[in-house]
Order: structure tokens, then C-alpha cells, then sequence
């Protein structure tokens, strides 16, 4: 039953089917208990979990299961999720406090390991975000990954257990259960980046984002490992209770951060350690949708934000935070700029848009710790709010681009956005809710990315009347706006406008696809023949456009956003209220400089890649090869900075030497000694050897044999004889 | 109600079962699952009399053996493969040069 447009029957039904399902199972708990949803928010990572058991179990028998499996899992823990969510937020079940629930899952004579839920604001705010995303996302996929035959089974196993983990560690209560689901989000992103394993590139791909994660993994268990030896516990309750605590052991506290952020640098691909994350575009596109909106680089995020209240104790971490945040999100935006790889240009905007957040929060613990030590009530946490606000307006319209971007290459089958052009009448879908996206990245007002981004230059920018480096880093996220809008209207126009069915005669490529500049002329044929996504694909993209579009509106709607979020002070005495109304935002001369940033990054973006009548852009990329400064800047950048380069070095230099140096060692000392003993040993064994036959059986014989004799004597003969042993 | 004997009958039972698979078997990829029985039995010996004396250090030793037991079959196995890229073969019957 496959259609080309529209949605098949089976699986409306589907899709109905377990919306009706989870729905119901949720009302029957809450009926059944009176207990609100937020005491069953430990079912949440169990349900995909399970759905990744059952899709190993019985996926294999017909592939078409595995899809229907996985999104049986995802809808309801989104559906619980949700309610979780609404629970917090609308009914404030947990009132501006937290909601613990814990168990020993097994005990030892000195420690004793738990597992159980720790729900607050934050993390009905990750629940929401990954509950929504993550279900667009698996709709989407049963589409994408139609043509894949049995290995479907595969990717919605993986996938599966991909957000199992997730939401596994957005509600675990301690950073112990947060660090297993954390390094299973390793494993997953691991098999996902190389499921298409046969390629070299994706295996290599592969290896690279796991090992580089888990350069950032040591730090973070280092960092467990000294919270636990300094407050003996790894519980958030018990790690937040006492502020006195961490104030008395100021230098642990600081170095835990650290470490705790390398972590989060190594998830979320900032700045030494963001190699990763644009070869990680070799999985399929939803996963990278996945990886980018929901799980995996927002986990680095929310692990920042989780230890939020660590961090305000330690000025230095925020600062560091704020400093890589702020630097990753420029250099990441230089780089978007000169990539030609569709995937590739919104995998450096996460990139910078991560780095966005990374100095929102570290901005924010910085004026949090600030204000604390100048004894001013309460303390300032704009940025972490306005990064919190981020990550959520990022989820919405990064995971809208990323599957558009995964719509266009479905249809025209290449990534190379230079072979792309003139997709706007074919897919009008697409390139209307994928121009939204772009909207709402770039920072035009009354989009959700418009409010989230003004809030962290507010925050960032009333920091600097205190440090002057925040002055620095108020104009680097001034720029990186103002690049973020160029590139990607850049995208979008290289993509989407344009004559459409044009035929190009010559294309400029590189030699081999690693984007390094050296360009040949190719003479190719690009006739275009791409056709709308089916609805199962535009659908979530609608329905991901309306929150890209209007999540930015929750700053307003109840309360608004930031008091749901605040950190520092219980629920209901907020002390920056003010910073959720509109006019106050509207007002901000800062509001129209960076307006005026973003639109001039639009403007340039337009000009310069508009596609005309005959389907080249107006401006020939040409242009960077004449001028002999663009063209070193460009190889510069289109060589991702020789970050990649510079680790081969690195690694080449010191691991060539020492191998080559214990190659010598292995050679003449150990194999010596070896060889010594062996010659030894072996004219020893010249006269043994006629003891030997040469069947295995017959020396397991003996040796079993001879056991069993020296039993029968121990234990029969002697105790017979009456002698003891 | 199990007693530790219904283990320590388990478990002798599971050493005779690999001992026997060890010495009767032409194959030497069941010789290495036979090898693996036998040590599971000693797992079994572990985990049962660290549960009868509430210690918990018997776990732990049954899981080093597990990943001593892992460790060993991939070198194991990865005899076995040179062997046969050499002999083509991996009967056991057949790898008799190894004598006087």
C-alpha cells in the first residue's frame, strides 16, 4: 500500500492508533492514582527502550514493523512527555522546586546506586522539546528511509534507543544515571552516523564522532569523579541542597565545572573539539536531524545547564563557558559561510548556535555569581534563560531545516547545493516552511529565533559594564548574527531560487568532496526533476514550522517563558519579571542593532546568491578565486580552519613516536628475553617432547583425568583411611 | 527453597558438561564453547555463595571472569583463524603436529 503523494491509509491509522493508545493508558494511570503526570515521567525513556527491544525481537520478520514499532515508542513518551510538561508548566505541579523520585537499584556495603526521576522546569523544558521533535522526526523518517529495505529494522532499532536515551537523561536524578544514558548516546550516535557502514566515509565518520566525544567523556567522568569525592553524592538534590557546601570547597567546585564542560564540549561539538559534528553529516539526514534538534548536542547543552548551579559558584567556568560559547559560534559561522554541502552549512550553524547558548549560560552564571558576590537579591540569570529559550527555538527550527534539507536531497539525490537551484516551484512545501526556518535563524523580528538571540545579546551585553570581555564577546555575537542571516539566506537562495528545470552546462566542483577549495570546472548536466516530498514528510515540516515560527511567543503567554525557567528564586518572587515583556524588548536600541545586523546579513545573502533567469547566481562564486585576500581566506575556511589537519599532525607527531619507540622496545627487549627463554625451553623440550602425541583430546583427558583422580583421593580415599589431609 | 547444594550441583554439572565437551569434540570452535561452559560454572559458584554470605565481592569477581572469559575467546578465536588460514582447518584431529 504505497502511494506516491498523500499518506497512506495504514498509516493514519497507525499514527492515530497509538496517539489513541498512549492517550488512554495515560488517562487510566491518572485516573487510577490520582497522582499527577509527573510521578510517571520514569516511564518516558522506557517506553522507545522497550520499542528498541521489540524491534530487535520481531522487527526482522517484516521490515515495514520496525517504522510502526518505533513510532508506537515515540508517541507515548511524547504524549507523556507532554503532559509531564503541562503539568509543570501549566498546572506547576512542581512549583518552581523539583519532584524526585528514587530506588536503589543495588547497594553495596558503602554505596548504594540510584536510579529514579528528577523533574524540574529544565527538564520539562528538554521533555518538551525532544518529546515534539523527536516524534516529527520518526514520522518523518518511515518516509525517508522507505527505500531501505531490511535495514530499516536497523535504523529504527537505534533510533529508538537514540531517544530512549535522551529522555532517559534529561529525567535522571543524578549525574551518575545521567553520565550511562549520556555515553549510550555515544553508542547510538556511533551506530547511526555509520549506518551506511559499507561507505568509508560514514565509518570513518563514525569512529571520528566517538572518539572525540569520548575525549570529552574522560573530562566528564573526571569531573563526577571529583564531585563525588569532594560531597560524596552525585544526586542533584542532594548536590543543589546546600549552597554554604559549595561555597565552602570553592576549588573542587571549580575544577568539577570544567571538567563537567569539557564534557559538554565534546557532546556539543564547541570549539577544540567541534571536528565531529560536520562529519557526522554522513548518517542519514534525520538522524542528523535527530542528533542536532533533540538528542546528542542539546545533551551538552542541558548537562550546562543542569549543573547550573554549580557553575554560578565558579566565575572562572562561566567565563570559560561564555568565551568558548561565544568564539565556537563565530568561527563556526565563518565556516558555514564557504561550505557548498547542504548538510554541512546547517551542521556548522548548529555548531554557532550552540556556541550561542554555551555563552548564554555561561553568561548567565557569571552575572548569577556576580550578583551574589555583591550581595544584590536576587541574583541575575537572564542568560541562562535566554539559553534555555535558545535551545528550545534551535530544537524547533533547526530540526524544520534539517528535514527540508533531507526533503531536497531525498528529491534531487545530491547534497551539493551547487547542483541544486530553481526547487521553489517543485517544492513548495518545503521551501516555504524551510524559508521560515531560515526567518527564524536569522533573526527576523517576531520569529522565534528573533526573541531567543536578542535576549542572549541583551544578557551578554549587560555583562560587559562589569567585565570587559563580555564587551568583546557581545560584538563576536553581534557578527556571528550577522553571518548566521548571510549564509542562511545563502543556503536557501543557492537551493531554492532560480528557474527550476534548468540545465547547467559547467559546474565548479572539488577534486573530492571534502570541500578544500580545489576546484575543476566540470561540464555536467543538472536537469532538475525533483517533485514535492510526500504529506507523511510535509507534514512534520508544517507542523515544525508553526513552532519555529511562534515558539518565541511563550516568552509572553502565562507567565511567560522566563518565569518558568528562572533559576535562582522559587516560582512565585521573580525579580526579573520585567524581562518577559515585549515592550521592554521592542524599546532596546540593542534590539535594533541587531535587527539591523541580521537584515543586512539577509540583504547580502540575497544579492549575492539569488539565482537569475539562467539559474547562476548573480554574484559568480568566481569572484573569491580573483581576489587574491578572499582566496586565502576561503582555502582557509573551506579547510575547516586545518583543525582536522592539525589533529593528524598532532596525532602523526606524538603517536608515530612513541609506537616507533616501543616497537624498538617490543623488538629487542621483551622479544629477546622471549627468544632466550624459548631457545632455553626448547632444547628442554627436544627430550620432553616424545611424552606427547599430538591430540588435543587426549591431554584434555589427562589433565580432566588427573583432577578427578586427586578429588577421589582427597575426598574418598582418605577420609576412608581415616587420614586427614 | 534452593540451597547452595542445588548450585553446587548446578555448577558441577555444567564443569562435567565442558569437561566433556572438551575432550570429546573434533571441532575447536565448540572446544572454545565448551571452555566457556566450564568457566561459567565457576561463575555460577561465585554468584551463589556471594549471595548466601551477602558479599558482594563474589559479583564482581564473576564479572571479571566474564571479561577475562570474553578476552580469552577472542584470542581464542583469533588462533583458530590464523590456524585455518594456515592448515585450512580447525579439526582438532587434523592439528596433530604438534607432538614428537
Amino acid at each position: 500500500m504505497v502511494e506516491t503523494k498523500g499518506i497512506p491509509k495504514i498509516l493514519i491509522n497507525k499514527i492515530a492508533l497509538s496517539f489513541v493508545f498512549a492517550i488512554v493508558f495515560l488517562a487510566y494511570l491518572l485516573m487510577s492514582s490520582s497522582e499527577s503526570a509527573v510521578h510517571y515521567s520514569w516511564m518516558i525513556p522506557l517506553f522507545p527502550l522497550v520499542s528498541f527491544a521489540l524491534i530487535l525481537l520481531f522487527g526482522l520478520q517484516d521490515s515495514e514493523k520496525g517504522g510502526s514499532i518505533a513510532l508506537f515508542g515515540a508517541s507515548f513518551s511524547s504524549v507523556f512527555s507532554l503532559a509531564v510538561a503541562y503539568d509543570l508548566f501549566v498546572n506547576g505541579t512542581a512549583n518552581g522546586s523539583y519532584v524526585e523520585s528514587s530506588r536503589v537499584w543495588f547497594s553495596g556495603s558503602t554505596y548504594s546506586f540510584e536510579f529514579g526521576t528528577y523533574i524540574d522546569s529544565l527538564a520539562g523544558l528538554l521533555l518538551f522539546v525532544v518529546g515534539v521533535v523527536s516524534y516529527l522526526i520518526v514520522l518523518f523518517s518511515i518516509s525517508y528511509m522507505d527505500d531501505q529495505g531490511d535495514r530499516r529494522v536497523r535504523y529504527f532499532a537505534e533510533i529508538s534507543l537514540f531517544i530512549g536515551a535522551m529522555y532517559g537523561l534529561v529525567v535522571a536524578n543524578s549525574f551518575l544515571l545521567m553520565f550511562i544514558f549520556w555515553e549510550l548516546m555515544g553508542v547510538c550516535s556511533y551506530l547511526l552516523i555509520g549506518f551506511w557502514y559499507e561507505k568509508d566515509s560514514a565509518s570513518s565518520a563514525a569512529k571520528k564522532a566517538f572518539l572525540v566525544t569520548r575525549v570529552g567523556d574522560v573530562f566528564l567522568l573526571l569531573g563526577l569523579v571529583i564531585l563525588y569525592n569532594t560531597f560524596g553524592t552525585l544526586r542533584y538534590s542532594e548536590l543543589f541542597a546546600d549552597p554554604q557546601i559549595l561555597r565552602d570547597n570553592l576549588d573542587e567546585v571549580k575544577w568539577a565545572t570544567l571538567c563537567l564542560f569539557g564534557g559538554s564540549i565534546g557532546k556539543s561539538a564547541q570549539f577544540p573539539l567541534h571536528v565531529w559534528l560536520p562529519d557526522a553529516m554522513e548518517g542519514p539526514t534525520t538522524v542528523s536531524a535527530l542528533i542536532h534538534a533533540a538528542t546528542m548536542v542539546k545533551a551538552g547543552v542541558f548537562l550546562v545547564a543542569r549543573a547550573f548551579p554549580l557553575i554560578v559558584h565558579s566565575p572562572d567556568t562561566a567565563l570559560y563557558i561564555a568565551v568558548t560559547g561565544g568564539f565556537t559560534a563565530l568561527i563556526a559561522a565563518s565556516m558555514a559561510i564557504v561550505m557548498n554541502d547542504i548538510k554541512r552549512v546547517l551542521a556548522y550553524s548548529t555548531i554557532s548556535q550552540l556556541g550561542y547558548m554555551f555563552l548564554a549560560l555561561g553568561t548567565g552564571a557569571w552575572a548569577f555569581g556576580h550578583s551574589i558576590e555583591l550581595g544584590m537579591e536576587p541574583g541575575n540569570s537572564q542568560g541562562y534563560m535566554a539559553g534555555l529559550f535558545h535551545l528550545m527555538n534551535h530544537a524547533f527550527f533547526k530540526a524544520l531545516l534539517f528535514l527540508g534539507s533531507g526533503a531536497v536531497i531525498h528529491a534531487v539525490h545530491t547534497q551539493d547545493m551547487r547542483e541544486m537551484g530553481g526547487l521553489r516551484k517543485e517544492m513548495p512545501i518545503t521551501s516555504l516552511t524551510m524559508g521560515l526556518g531560515v526567518l527564524s535563524i536569522a533573526g527576523v523580528p517576531f520569529f522565534s529565533g528573533f526573541w531567543s538571540k536578542d535576549e542572549i545579546l541583551e544578557a551578554v551585553h549587560h555583562n560587559s559594564q562589569y567585565e570587559g570581555i563580555f564587551g568583546a564577546l557581545w560584538f563576536m555575537a553581534l557578527l556571528t548574527a550577522g553571518m548566521t542571516a548571510f549564509y542562511m539566506t545563502r543556503m536557501w537562495m543557492m537551493t531554492f531560487s532560480g528557474p527550476s528545470g534548468r540545465t547547467v552546462s559547467s559546474v565548479v566542483t572539488s577534486k573530492d568532496h571534502s570541500d578544500t577549495g580545489n576546484w575543476v570546472v566540470e561540464s555536467k548536466k543538472v536537469k532538475s526533476h525533483a517533485h514535492e516530498a510526500p504529506l507523511i514528510m510535509t507534514l512534520p515540516l508544517i507542523i515544525l514550522s508553526l513552532f519555529a515560527v511562534f515558539s518565541g511567543l511563550t516568552l509572553v503567554f502565562g507567565g511567560g517563558f522566563s518565569s518558568h525557567v528562572y533559576y535562582g528564586e522559587p516560582y512565585e518572587s521573580h525579580g526579573m519579571i520585567q524581562w518577559g515583556i515585549i515592550d521592554h524588548i521592542l524599546s532596546s536600541s540593542l534590539t535594533f542593532l541587531s535587527v539591523a545586523v541580521g537584515l543586512t546579513g539577509i540583504f547580502f545573502g540575497i544579492i549575492f546568491y539569488k539565482r537569475g533567469p539562467d539559474g547562476n547566481a548573480a554574484f559568480s562564486t568566481n569572484f573569491v578565486t580573483d581576489i587574491w585576500i578572499l582566496k586565502i581566506f576561503h582555502t582557509f575556511l573551506s579547510n575547516r580552519l586545518y583543525m582536522s589537519d592539525l589533529f593528524n599532525w598532532f596525532g602523526m607527531r606524538t603517536w608515530d613516536t612513541i609506537a616507533s619507540l616501543s616497537d624498538w622496545f617490543d623488538r629487542n627487549i621483551i622479544d629477546g628475553i622471549v627468544n632466550k627463554i624459548a631457545s632455553l625451553s626448547m632444547s628442554f623440550s627436544h627430550n620432553a617432547r616424545n611424552l606427547t602425541t599430538g591430540f588435543t583430546g587426549h591431554y584434555a583427558s589427562l589433565t580432566i583425568g588427573g583432577l578427578g583422580a586427586i578429588v577421589v583421593i582427597t575426598r574418598l580415599v582418605f577420609p576412608l583411611m581415616g587420614w586427614s589431609v | 527453597m534452593i540451597d547452595p547444594i542445588h548450585f553446587v550441583l548446578f555448577s558441577s554439572l555444567l564443569l562435567l558438561i565442558g569437561a566433556y565437551g572438551v575432550i570429546r569434540n573434533k571441532n575447536s570452535i565448540v572446544v572454545l564453547m565448551s571452555v566457556e561452559i566450564m568457566l561459567t560454572a565457576a561463575n555460577v559458584n561465585f554468584i551463589a555463595f556471594s549471595t548466601y554470605y551477602h558479599d558482594l565481592t563474589g559479583q564482581i569477581v564473576a564479572l571479571f571472569i566474564t571479561t577475562i572469559a570474553a578476552a580469552e575467546v577472542a584470542i581464542g578465536l583469533a588462533i583458530l583463524l590464523s590456524l585455518f588460514k594456515q592448515r585450512d582447518t580447525i579439526e582438532l584431529d587434523l592439528l596433530n603436529r604438534l607432538r614428537w
